[in-house]
This record gives C-alpha cells, structure tokens and sequence, in this order.
C-alpha cells in the first residue's frame, strides 16, 4: 500500500492554509473526517501508480461535500495537489470550489446537495460488480446528510444486491448547519438503523486511527455478502480547542490570529 | 410505438452489453422481452427514482451505457436535480425515457400528467432532448440517444395515434423534418410528439397552404433549419402537449426574437393543472388541444394577422 504517511497534524495544517488563504468556511466539516481520510489512503485505498484516474482504483466517494478540504489536503499529500493550489485556494479562476467536484481529478462526484454521493458511489459499486471486478466504493456521508432520502433508497438497493464491496462511512459528528442533530432531526442508533436495512454495521472511534483501522480491516476482509456500515464517532473542529463541538466553526472564517492560534494547536506547537 | 420502443431497446442492448436498463418499477409488461433475451442487463431499481437516476450516473461514470425508464411525471421531474448534478454535470452518457408524458395518464390526475418535462430538460447544460411522434421517429430517437453520447431525455407521449411517417425518416439530430410541404412564405406548423398527428389532420383537411414539420429533437435543435423556415414562411403555429411555457413554442420563439421575428401561435397548455377527470381525448378538450379547438385558434390567429395586415 501507499508509503505516503498522511499525517493527521500535516492534514489539518493544509485544512488551516487553505481555509485561511480562501478566506473561507467548513473548518469543522473537514477536521472530523482527518482521521478517517488519512487511515483509508494510507491504509486501503488503491491508486495503482499513484493515479486519481487509473481505471482500476478504489472509488472513494465524498457525499458530505462539505469536508472537501480534507480530501483536497490527503490530494496535496499524494502529490495531485501543489502548495500553490493550496495558498491559491478559492483565487478568482481557480478551479478547487468550496464543494466537491468531479471535474477535479481525485474527487469521484460533485456533491454539497446532500444524498447524492450514496447513489452514485451504489452504482459504482454494482458497475464493479457487474464487471467482477475487485473494486471497492468508499462513500463518506455525513449524520446531518442522512436525513436525506435518497440514502435509504440506496441504502434498501445495496443489501438487496449484497454489494459487499460498497462501504459506508457515516461521520458522526452530532451536528448539521443549524444545530445538533438530536435537536434538528432525532437519528436514533445510525448503526442499528442500517442493521435493519441490511447492513454489517459497527461504531468506531472516528478519531483513533488503530481503531478505524480494525473497522476497516473487519470490512475489507468480511466474508458476509452484506454492505458495511463503519459509524464513526467523530468530533466536529477535532483538534483544534475552540472550534472542537462548537457548531459556528461551519460558518466562521478565520482571521490572522484564530489561523495562528490553530496552526499551534494541530502541529503541537501551542505556547 | 411501444413496440417499436421495446425493439430498439432490445436490438441495442445486444448489440453492445455496456448497456443497462434501469426501471423504477415501471413498464410491466413493456420489458418481457427485454427481461428474456437480456436478462443480465436489467434492474428494477424500486420505487426509488432518486437513487435509481444517481446510480445511473455511477454506473455511467466506470463505463456502462444506462437507460432509465420511468413514468416522465417521475423521470425526469423528481429526479430533477439528480440528472444535473450527477449526470449532466459531467456529460455521462444516460438516456432517461420518460412515458406517459403529457396527458396519457388522463385519469389518475396531476400527479401523473406531465406537462413540464422538456422545460425542466432542455435549461440543463449538456442535456439532449428528444420527443418523437411515431413509431419510426421512435426508433430514430432511441438511436440517436445512443450515438449521441450525452445526457438524453427521451419523452415518451400518446404511442398510439399512428403513424406520421410512412417509413423511419432521414434526419439527423436537430434537424426539422417536413411532412408535408405547403405553398412558400405560407403558414408552418412547427409539431412535437403526440401534436404532430394533430397538424397533420389538420393540414391535410383544413390548411391544404400550410407546410408542416415535426420536431422530433427540441435540444440541441439545428437553429439554422430553424432560420430558414422563418425566412419562408408568413407566419408559424407550433403545436405540442406541453405547457406553452418552456417547449417547443417558446425555443421557436427565442430563435425568431433574435433571428427573424415573425407572427408565432404558441398551441399547448395553459399554464395551469387540469380539471377534470376522463378519457385523453375529453383531457385534450379540457386543455382546447382536441382538434376543433386547435383549428379555431389558428382560425382567430391568421384572421388577426389578415386583419392587421389590411391595417
């Protein structure tokens, strides 16, 4: 697999630049998916020659397009990103937007209207199957997102064909835009809820890397014909104090000193 | 029409297995043979018309060539925003078939009449769109949907009005395609789908001057065709079951503003739901689309135009 280290500190720092040089919002969205997103590239996805686009990699699919960040510093940590894309973020006539677009190499589908990346990652998945080929889809969505219909309908779709090779993250960070998600729109138990449409389903640390990589491990290598479903308990504004649980960091640009303030928090330089 | 859909349907399939349909749970007995003789290559999503359209799209996106099948209530209106976001977004080759559109449904009411899908359509970037009067232009579509490539919704109107055609016509997308050729710089019926029936009766009994295209492709069409048959003509009628806003009269109406503006009768649907309940055809007459209400409009239009030319 990748010899890339995809160092979390590293991630959240490129979160940080490009969040501060786009002057721009979703701080929060990304920093609870760092842990995930650098377990699967360092760990489990394949990109043969190290190519968004060779024809036979693993699709992972970011349906919470609000995260994109995440994906763009794993991206600039493969190479398919420089330091210019970063400190040029969101520059008039640049092409990296403040959602995920496929028209990016790296990124699988345009998403940000939610519910979307589920169905289209289900049917990436049926199309390796069909193909019997040994591609697995990744499809991250978001606890807010899955209020979404169209993920149960993919949801019903997928164990009804057994697409084992379909794994879904949910990040559950506990809050969509405009509260909680126990406030906005009850969920219940997310894992018990895709147990019941069929779904191998397990909750894991979205934070702690060994324990994603178990989960992960427990999914690629599972016999059961059935779809999985990794529930990751995650921390929205992970690693950074004042953004951590706190739901205004979806919204809030930084300024020079909350960006200096943040970079010595995630690169274990605080005063 | 239907059969002529289902054969095409099938040839194609066989001949090159990337292709997919996919159905909402929809066409029960439409797809028999399809369901034999490419068994492999069918899916019946459900009665989940938004995952269907976005799996199409990630199907399309590792190869495959999928045609979604559904009431055209449901393909494309639900899904609006599924084929531009997932599917036009990116060109991916999905051919979305919508039937039953127009009032073919007369009497299950709104939820399944639709008279806003080429509107919803044709305002989508990449989107082709297509919308056959016959058997033979049926046919036609399917292969052009296939060729092309490209996002496509095919709408799929009454299939059992006959024939327009008396065999599959020479056309290439886009292109108008006359049916019966009246007297130069006369009347032109400009005719979609199910309509093209309609100003075919019509002309050949009521309007022996007038000359009469069907327009089987309202996106991308050939606007210079388009020019040229506002250069020669006095005056157009266009014809279609579908709100007047946002089809056939309306692009006809864009391309003369800019181009060559003359006198244009819009026949289609009111902007508003129907009424009542009853058979297509007393639907056609609620909507003044039966052909006696069809005839008095373009009556009072050309009367108005004799009439304001006498000053």
């Amino acid at each position: 697999m990748s010899k890339l280290k995809f160092d979390c500190r590293q991630l959240r720092k490129t979160v940080l630049d490009m969040a501060y040089a786009g002057d721009t919002v979703h701080v929060g969205c990304a920093f609870s998916i760092i842990e995930m997103m650098a377990v699967l590239h360092r760990e489990f996805l394949r990109f043969p020659d190290n190519s968004p686009n060779a024809e036979s990699r693993d699709y992972l699919v970011l349906s919470k397009g609000h995260g994109v960040m995440a994906h763009y510093a794993c991206m600039h940590a493969r190479g398919w990103l420089t330091d210019s894309d970063v400190q040029r973020y969101f520059a008039d006539g640049t092409e990296m937007k403040g959602l995920s677009d496929s028209r990016i190499s790296g990124l699988e589908v345009t998403s940000g209207s939610l519910g979307h990346g589920f169905s289209v990652g289900v049917g990436m998945a049926t199309g390796a199957k069909l193909k019997g080929t040994d591609q697995r889809t990744v499809v991250i969505v978001g606890d807010g997102e899955i209020n979404e219909g169209p993920i149960w309908e993919g949801a019903l779709f997928a164990a009804h064909h057994d697409l084992k090779n379909f794994t879904v993250i949910v990040d559950a960070n506990g809050f969509q835009a405009m509260g909680s998600t126990e406030d906005v729109l009850k969920l219940g138990s997310i894992k018990t809820k895709f147990e019941s449409f069929g779904f191998d389903a397990v909750d894991v640390d979205g934070h702690d890397e060994h324990a994603l990589e178990a989960a992960f491990s427990e999914a690629w290598n599972s016999y059961s014909p059935k779809p999985k479903a990794i529930i990751a308990k995650t921390v929205k504004g992970k690693g950074v104090s004042f953004m951590e649980h706190n739901n205004i960091w979806h919204y809030t640009r930084l300024n020079a000193e909350t960006y200096a303030s943040a970079v010595a928090e995630v690169t274990g330089c605080a005063k | 029409m239907r059969s002529a859909f289902s054969e095409a349907l099938v040839r194609l399939a066989k001949a090159d297995s990337r292709i997919l349909l996919l159905t909402g749970d929809h066409g029960y007995a439409l797809f028999d043979t399809f369901r034999k003789e490419c068994s492999g290559q069918y899916i019946n999503a459900g009665i989940a018309e938004q995952n269907m359209v976005g799996m199409a799209a990630g199907l399309a996106r590792v190869g495959f060539r999928p045609f979604v099948y559904g009431l055209s209530a449901f393909v494309p209106v639900r899904v609006l925003e599924q084929i531009k976001l997932d599917i036009a977004h990116d060109d991916l080759p999905v051919v979305l078939m919508g039937d039953g559109a127009g009032f073919v449904y007369s009497h299950l009411g709104t939820s399944h009449q639709s008279t806003e899908d080429i509107a919803c359509t044709r305002v989508i970037p990449n989107m082709m769109v297509l919308s056959p009067a016959d058997r033979f232009e049926q046919t036609l579509c399917m292969d052009w949907a296939y060729q092309a490539n490209t996002p496509t919704y095919l709408r799929m109107g009454k299939s059992d009005l006959g024939d327009v055609h008396p065999a599959i016509p020479v056309a290439k997308p886009g292109d108008l395609i006359c049916i019966k050729r009246g007297v130069p710089h006369g009347v032109v019926f400009l005719a979609t789908g199910s309509m093209v029936t309609t100003a075919l009766k019509l002309g050949l009994k009521d309007y022996p001057e007038a000359t009469i295209y069907s327009v089987p492709t309202i996106k991308p069409i050939n606007e210079s065709q388009v020019i040229d048959v506002l250069n020669d003509s006095a005056c157009i009628v266009t014809l279609e079951e579908h709100n007047k806003l946002g089809g056939l009269g309306s692009l006809v109406s864009e391309i003369a503003g800019e181009h060559q503006p003359k006198p244009i009768l819009r026949v289609g649907v009111d902007d508003r739901f129907s009424e009542m309940c009853g058979t297509y055809q007393y639907l056609l007459k609620e909507h003044g689309l039966d052909v006696l209400a069809v005839k008095a409009k373009i009556d009072v239009f050309l009367k108005c135009l004799v009439l304001r030319s006498q000053g």
